[in-house]
């Protein structure tokens, strides 16, 4: 029996009421509703207020309910980098922001988030939500792969899958 | 109920852009620009690239001018229509016209709305557009006949008078068999009205929206906003945006228009202010 962690960032723009007739997150979209199928329905969500709004959308949307066959548990995250990685984006080129996000995916990667900067991360509006709690969760055995790694509007987004005790 | 201008349907919360064809040498916007068959030909393929979901063919200008009979008014549109429908199998085809027997050969070329500009001046054309599917525009003359001009015409209320005869000419097309989803009202700004009249339709639009029947406006450079700007015809489409906009906010559904990107741009804006229509893309934000 396994765990199953999803990671999605907090983006508005997935929300069905900020729906547009060209939906400007295409691609970010499918990445999360593919992993929130691939999770089932989640025993338990890590993210802030807003963040939970976005996992119960991507959940409702996906159309899930049930757990996935041989697995105990399932953890949807929702949190993103830094918000300043351009001069388009919402808080600003900080020239920081692409190491900062660069060494919190490499962290995400290798599933250790011990020494995550968190002054830095709220000087650069990365909303991270529920990615310090993902540490506890993940040993070092955890299976990771990366569906989607990009910041088209100068926040950057991951979305990342899992699997732990397999 | 969802609108069906014969063989084309459209959903309730769509609004469509009827483009003016001209196959006339005076009308008062164009000038005879599109007389030519070729080039109003040439128009219909320009503003079905501008996105225009409709066009409306007319072979008599509105105003007083030389008589134009059945038979002159046949040979402008007919083949016209025929080579349009050809053309385009999928735009929607309409002709202003207020002849049945008109109506009757150019819905058997391939039209898909009779636009009855004059307020069922003939009876029998709602006879015509029943035998053909086809849909009919009722609009609100006040009585006037065919290419007459207002002269002192007065209304208790124009709003309750556009209302009464609209749908009491749409009742009439019920009766002669034109489907429910196929007819469109028209208060018909400038047509047996003064300025006054116009802007008063215009104000309160939202009351002809309120009967349930599709509304129909033809704003489009007409004298009323050129009174009320003190402009020529060529220098009103400013004037004309403004009342489109406010047509567009109490829900009016057909614009009958010369400009067809600048109406399509001002009807969606504000019908997005309505939340009747998403954004094309929001971002900002958002991410």
């Amino acid at each position: 029996m396994s765990t199953r962690i999803v990671l999605v960032p907090g983006t508005l723009a997935l929300l069905p009421e900020h729906a547009s007739l060209n939906d400007p997150v295409a691609e970010l979209r499918a990445a999360c509703l593919a992993a929130v199928a691939w999770l089932g329905a989640p025993d338990q969500v890590l993210a802030d207020p807003q963040g939970r709004r976005v996992a119960d959308a991507l959940v409702a949307e996906a159309g899930v309910t049930g757990r996935a066959p041989g697995v105990e548990r399932a953890v949807l995250v929702v949190g993103n980098g830094s918000a300043t990685r351009s001069e388009k984006a919402p808080g600003h080129l900080d020239e920081r922001a692409e190491a900062f996000d660069e060494a919190l995916g490499a962290a995400l990667r290798r599933c250790d988030l011990r020494g995550l900067d968190l002054s830095l991360a709220d000087e650069l509006w990365a909303r991270l939500g529920g990615i310090p709690a993902l540490g506890d969760l993940l040993g070092p055995d955890a299976e990771v792969s990366v569906d989607h790694d990009a910041a088209p509007y100068g926040v950057q987004w991951w979305v990342m899958r899992w699997t732990c005790g397999s | 109920m969802t609108l069906r201008l014969r063989r084309h349907a459209f959903a309730d919360d769509t609004t469509l852009m009827m483009a003016i064809v001209n196959r006339t040498p005076d009308s008062f916007y164009d000038r005879g620009a599109t007389w030519a068959e070729d080039k109003a030909f040439e128009r219909v393929a320009s503003v079905v690239a501008q996105g225009a979901e409709i066009v409306d063919i007319g072979g008599i200008k509105a105003a007083p001018g030389a008589e134009i009979d059945a038979t002159e008014e046949k040979a402008r549109v007919v083949d016209f229509v025929a080579r349009v429908r050809e053309a385009y199998p999928a735009l929607v085809i309409s002709v202003d016209t207020w002849r049945a027997e008109v109506g009757d050969a150019v819905c058997a070329a391939g039209a898909d709305v009779l636009n009855d500009a004059w307020g069922g001046a003939d009876p029998e054309l709602v006879d015509v557009a029943a035998q053909h599917d086809a849909a009919i525009v009722c609009t609100h003359t006040g009585g006037a006949r065919p290419r007459t001009r207002p002269f002192r015409v007065e209304y208790d209320d124009v709003v309750r008078a556009a209302i009464d005869d609209t749908l009491a000419y749409a009742e009439r097309a019920l009766a002669a068999g034109v489907a429910r989803e196929s007819v469109v009202i028209d208060p018909a700004h400038d047509f047996g009205k003064n300025t006054r009249h116009s802007l008063e339709l215009t104000r309160r639009l939202g009351e002809m929206v309120a009967t349930g029947w599709p509304v129909l406006v033809s704003l489009s450079n007409k004298d009323f906003v050129g009174e009320t700007l003190d402009l020529p015809v060529g220098e009103r489409l400013v004037g004309t945006l403004a009342a489109t906009s406010v047509c567009a906010l109490a829900g009016a559904r057909i614009y009958r228009v010369h400009e067809v990107v600048e109406t399509r741009q001002t009807v969606d804006m504000v019908w997005t202010i309505a939340g009747r229509r998403p954004p094309a893309r929001a971002i900002r934000g958002l991410a």
